[in-house]
């Protein structure tokens, strides 16, 4: 049942609104120098228009890899991907990654060059004056007006992730994807970052896959979490996280939730200490 | 009696006004004297002056023979002199011909061999087994058998120097492209970059440092080579290319058998200007308006 997924519009009947993405049955490998891994284990989930989609789950869980599956990065060794009715074979500008990494900005392009060489080469604008009017625009709304002739080596961690949600947010993908993007910024500027990205959110309800390992993250950022656990990475739940943001983070149905999804993590290691106990024995 | 330090807790306060932070001078302009002082060229070019004064008093003073040493006024002299009967500018264009053909024919081939290295795991055996082998090999010391198969010409020197190129240029550029990070690989196939195109609008920029630093290597190399080369048969090219031919190593060659030492002086002085001009002039120009700009390479 997928009742609740619409996160705004509870009163609209969700057989009503097609999802954007189904992810149905998907087990992802890969395979290092001396292993071949299964990152996760047949993996169901639906994204509907607006939605804040949060995959998360402890290291280890496949979450990053199940975005880069959807982003077109890896084929599944079984199931299917679906984005509109069309199933993904490869990377395209329907759906832009922001990473979590800060080389994913070119530096040898401004910030507006970055934005515009994403249009052109996107296929989203064909002339070089209107990718730069739409890069302007969004520059603006992530604030960095005045930086747009900056080159990113220029700019502290957090500036460059709003270049690069920017870049993502301007090529309006059917859905940004999003992986760990502010887990490599100090505690205070992850906090501005997050109440941004919701403001942007407010203004256009874009529809966006997050991937994070923090509950309290998923649970600020998302309308809709999915929580997977590790080893190989399966669906432990799907839960609602629509009425919960900065403001409630104080709330007893917050801390009610992030206690709930923490007992799902963690009894899954108090399970498996004992599953080892067990064999010792 | 534990040993272990306690908390000493405190009373606490705030800030009521922070008043004006000032303490002397937030930003004081530095007087000329320190400004002229901070300029990099103006300290490096005085202690060439210092050298240059140096030289024309030992020389002066010790009465050390012409043939040995020259006065630095004479070098100067000779120079000019070289310069103003065009003859050395000639020759300098003649080296700068020559260097220029293997150098451009040497990005060629390496072109060709970092393509076969970056596209397939057997190029990449072959450019890094040949260049763990050639690269300990001076160019220079290929010169005799260029000269079997080629001839005394300046096909033999091209020779050489593609040598001196080749292997810098291909291995840096390799290096460069192995090395460009897997997230910026993805950006650039998430929008939709392909085929050559990704590999001039994504790969080269991505690699520039590794590329830039294997152009200036290889220049470095063949401009070496070019001057030794020509020290042992420039004059040969006069013989097909006219009498004012023959190269700026050919130059020293010939007035040191002609006993004219301040012109061996003039042409060493020209081999280092021209050196410097390229290295310091141009590549650094490069390196300015690109790598270090985009703070791709620091200092």
């Amino acid at each position: 049942m997928n009742g609740g997924s619409s996160a705004v519009a509870d009163n609209t009947a969700a057989a009503a609104v097609e999802p954007i993405l189904d992810v149905d049955g998907v087990t992802l490998q890969y395979k290092t120098k001396e292993h071949l891994i299964t990152a996760t284990y047949r993996v169901d989930f639906k994204v509907y228009p607006a939605d804040r989609f949060v995959l998360l789950g402890p290291s280890g869980c496949g979450k990053s890899t199940l975005l880069k599956g959807v982003a077109g990065y890896m084929t599944p060794v079984e199931g299917a991907m679906t984005l509109k009715g069309k199933v993904i074979k490869e990377p395209g500008p329907d759906r832009v990654m922001v990473f979590q990494e800060f080389d994913q900005l070119l530096p040898w392009k401004t910030v507006k060059q970055n934005i515009t060489f994403a249009l052109t080469n996107g296929g989203k604008c064909a002339k070089q004056s209107e990718a730069e009017d739409i890069a302007m625009h969004y520059i603006n709304k992530v604030k960095l007006d005045r930086f747009e002739d900056t080159y990113p080596h220029m700019l502290s961690g957090g500036m460059k992730q709003r270049v690069a949600i920017a870049r993502g947010m301007a090529m309006e993908p059917d859905v940004l994807l999003m992986d760990e993007p502010f887990a490599a910024l100090d505690a205070l500027t992850r906090l501005q970052m997050q109440e941004e990205l919701l403001q942007l959110w407010e203004d256009t309800h874009f529809t966006v896959l997050f991937v994070t390992h923090s509950i309290e993250e998923a649970l600020i950022v998302g309308s809709r979490i999915l929580v997977l656990s590790p080893h190989p990475g399966q669906v432990k739940a799907e839960l609602n996280a629509h009425q919960l943001s900065h403001e409630s983070v104080g709330d007893p149905a917050f801390g009610e939730l992030k206690a709930k999804i923490h007992n799902m993590l963690f009894a899954d290691r108090i399970l498996e200490d004992d599953l080892e106990g067990k064999g010792q024995q | 009696m534990s040993s272990v330090p306690q908390t000493v807790v405190r009373d606490e306060f705030e800030a009521v006004d922070l008043g004006s932070a000032s303490h002397g001078d937030v930003a004081r302009k530095l007087t000329i004297f320190e400004r002229i002082y901070e300029m990099d060229s103006v300290r490096k070019f005085s202690i060439l002056l210092l050298l240059m004064v140096a030289w024309e008093m030992y020389t002066r003073v010790s009465g050390v023979s012409e043939l040995i040493l020259p006065k630095f006024s004479d070098t100067a002299a000779a120079l000019y002199s070289a310069v103003a009967g065009e003859q050395l500018l000639i020759m300098v264009w003649n080296s700068m011909t020559i260097l220029v053909t293997g150098y451009a024919i040497g990005l060629a081939i390496a072109t060709v061999l970092t393509t076969a290295a970056t596209m397939t795991r057997f190029g990449s055996d072959v450019l890094s087994t040949l260049t763990a082998m050639l690269n300990p090999l001076p160019a220079i010391a290929l010169l005799p058998m260029a000269l079997l198969w080629f001839g005394l010409g300046s096909e033999s020197i091209v020779f050489t120097l593609l040598h001196s190129v080749i292997w810098p240029v291909a291995l840096n550029a390799h290096t460069g492209f192995m090395g460009v990070s897997e997230t910026q690989r993805m950006v650039g196939r998430n929008y939709s970059l392909k085929g050559i195109v990704y590999v001039v609008k994504l790969l080269i920029p991505a690699a520039f440092p590794s590329i830039l630093m294997g152009l200036k290597i290889g220049w470095a190399f063949a401009w070496r080579t070019l001057i030794a080369a020509e020290l042992v048969f420039g004059g040969s090219i006069s013989d097909t290319e006219g009498e004012q031919a023959g190269g700026l190593g050919w130059f020293v060659f010939a007035n040191q058998m002609d006993m004219q030492i301040p012109h061996v002086f003039a042409g060493l002085f020209t081999v280092i200007l021209v050196g410097v001009f390229v290295e310091n002039i141009i590549f650094t120009n490069i390196e300015m308006r690109t790598v270090r700009r985009w703070g791709m390479q620091s200092s």
